[in-house]
């Protein structure tokens, strides 16, 4: 396999073209990277600037007589939309932390009821305990009013039975 | 050139691509516009001319949301460039619930708005609907440019859990930068500002804000049309161009009170890494980033050099620190995948994966 590599002009011209434009740019930073360059600019900005604010004075000058808005009016409007905006963001945040206190509380209640749920179920655990107990009572005497009544039968004497 | 070289060329010769060539040269300003921004995604919040995106995932796997913002003098599309490139669509493949605040384009009634309001008033409230739309109780931000600087300042004075910030092409430091010399001292010495043009102006127009990064990085600049016309004939070239091309020349507006401060509190005052800097009073100490802290400087950026980015690294007390280095420029570097897949390999260790959570 040969190692030359086909010639090409468009490559060439590339390399060439970026050389002489860095070339370029750092002249051009060389020249401009002094005081005057920067006193310079300084004038061509405050003229620019002069000439931009006598254009806008006009401009809201004859607006003013033509009765027709200018910028700064639309301006105006369009910051009252946004003022609203921003209100009904605002809500939206007090909604938002409502919202979530009140699933806080919904939470709250739950375990509360959940708690109560607890009680109801021990207290009728404990009344179905006090009914057997009751019940166990009144077997319990019951039995032992059965066994007065063995008892006093069998203490009664036997007649002719010694003879 | 020797006479066989000349030979080679005119035997080599093909018409048919030369035509193709300079066909697509000649005609590429009458060539629709390249499509971006082709994530499916959704409005999440808007305010003013901001808009909140998610993206969602078709699976998720992280359960860290992460939220995108850019610099203040680009469009949104930045970020979502081309399917297979685009930075987005590679975070929501990985599993990331992508979110993006797009700052929309100012008008000029927003020429009022400074940095303060874009810190508290939007990248605030977006953090905390990305935090309510995704249920999730921290973030990751990423921040690109101007877009870092800000999501910097946020996280030092954030009441909400920041858990991940990257920066990438961030300028922290303007000691440093590539703006020349005398440029800098003159606005330092008072010789040079650009309050009354800011006054007169009040929004800053795009062109103004192309020239002046045209003026600090390349003022001639012909090597883009050059490289097309070496590679016209070649269709996905064409495209890819077009693509870089868009990005940077559509710049947006600025507000007129946002750029004063860019211009007299960080590039003239450098009052950031100082910490000198305040948002609505209260003081921006860099010290304060607690976040786990990703930093990603383009070894070709001519516009925000790695020593711009770095002291970031420095100044932040998070106790995960990571500097990387690509080799790309300052645009390049959201044009391909590779930031994307840096991003990912950094950030999928520190997201809380659902899978080992579950």
């Amino acid at each position: 396999m040969s190692d030359q590599r086909t010639f090409d002009p468009y490559d060439t011209f590339k390399k060439l073209s970026i050389q002489w434009e860095q070339r370029m740019n750092d002249m051009i930073h060389l020249c401009t990277n002094n005081n005057d360059f920067i006193k310079y600019a300084k004038m061509s900005s405050d003229s620019n600037a002069g000439y931009v604010e006598w254009l806008r004075k006009n401009q809201e000058m004859l607006a003013n007589q033509l009765n027709v808005p200018t910028k700064n009016d639309l301006a105006n409007v369009a910051k009252l939309s946004i003022q609203t905006q921003e209100k009904l963001d605002s809500l939206e945040e007090q909604i938002w932390n409502l919202s979530d206190s009140a699933a806080r509380t919904n939470k709250e209640i739950v375990s509360v009821v959940e708690v109560l749920h607890e009680v109801v179920k021990m207290t009728q655990q404990l009344k179905t305990q006090h009914e057997e107990t009751k019940e166990e009572l009144a077997e319990l005497k019951r039995l032992l009013a059965e066994k007065q009544t063995t008892t006093k039968n069998t203490r009664k004497p036997v007649t002719g039975g010694t003879k | 050139m020797s006479t066989n070289s000349l030979i080679d060329l005119f035997s080599s010769f093909d018409y048919k691509k030369e035509q193709k060539r300079w066909n697509r040269f000649c005609n590429i300003l009458n060539e629709p516009e390249p499509k971006v921004g082709q994530t499916p995604r959704k409005v999440v919040w808007q305010k003013n001319k901001t808009t909140l995106w998610h993206y969602p995932p078709e699976e998720k796997k992280h359960e860290v949301p992460v939220l995108l913002v850019y610099s203040l003098f680009n469009k949104s599309f930045i970020f979502d460039l081309a399917p297979g490139t685009s930075i987005i669509e590679a975070l929501v493949k990985a599993g990331y619930d992508v979110y993006l605040l797009d700052w929309g384009i100012p008008g000029y009634e927003d020429k009022g708005i400074t940095f303060d309001d874009y810190i508290v008033d939007y990248l605030q409230k977006g953090v905390r609907r990305v935090l309510r739309h995704s249920h999730a109780d921290e973030i990751s931000i990423i921040g690109y440019c101007i877009g870092g600087t800000i999501a910097s300042m946020y996280t030092a004075i954030a009441d909400e859990a920041v858990k991940n910030l990257i920066v990438a092409a961030v300028p922290i430091d303007f000691s440093v930068s590539a703006v020349p010399v005398e440029w800098i001292e003159g606005l330092r010495n008072g010789i040079f500002s650009m309050d009354r043009l800011i006054d007169v102006y009040g929004l800053i127009p795009s062109n103004y804000v192309g020239g002046l990064f045209q003026a600090v990085s390349s003022p001639i600049n012909n090597s883009p049309y050059i490289t097309l016309l070496n590679r016209a004939h070649d269709d996905k070239f064409v495209e890819k161009w077009q693509r870089m091309n868009k990005w940077t020349n559509e710049h947006v507006p600025v507000t007129g009170e946002a750029f004063r401060q860019f211009i007299n509190d960080l590039l003239k005052d450098n009052k950031l890494i100082k910490g000198e800097m305040t948002v609505r009073g209260e003081k921006v100490d860099l010290a304060k980033i607690k976040s786990n802290l990703l930093v990603i400087s383009s070894k070709k950026d001519h516009l925000v050099p790695k020593e711009q980015s770095l002291p970031l690294l420095d100044r932040g007390s998070s106790e995960d620190k990571t500097s990387k280095f690509v080799d790309a420029g300052h645009v390049s570097l959201t044009l391909t995948s590779q930031f994307a897949t840096l991003i990912d390999s950094w950030l999928s260790e520190r997201s809380r994966s659902l899978q080992t959570t579950k």
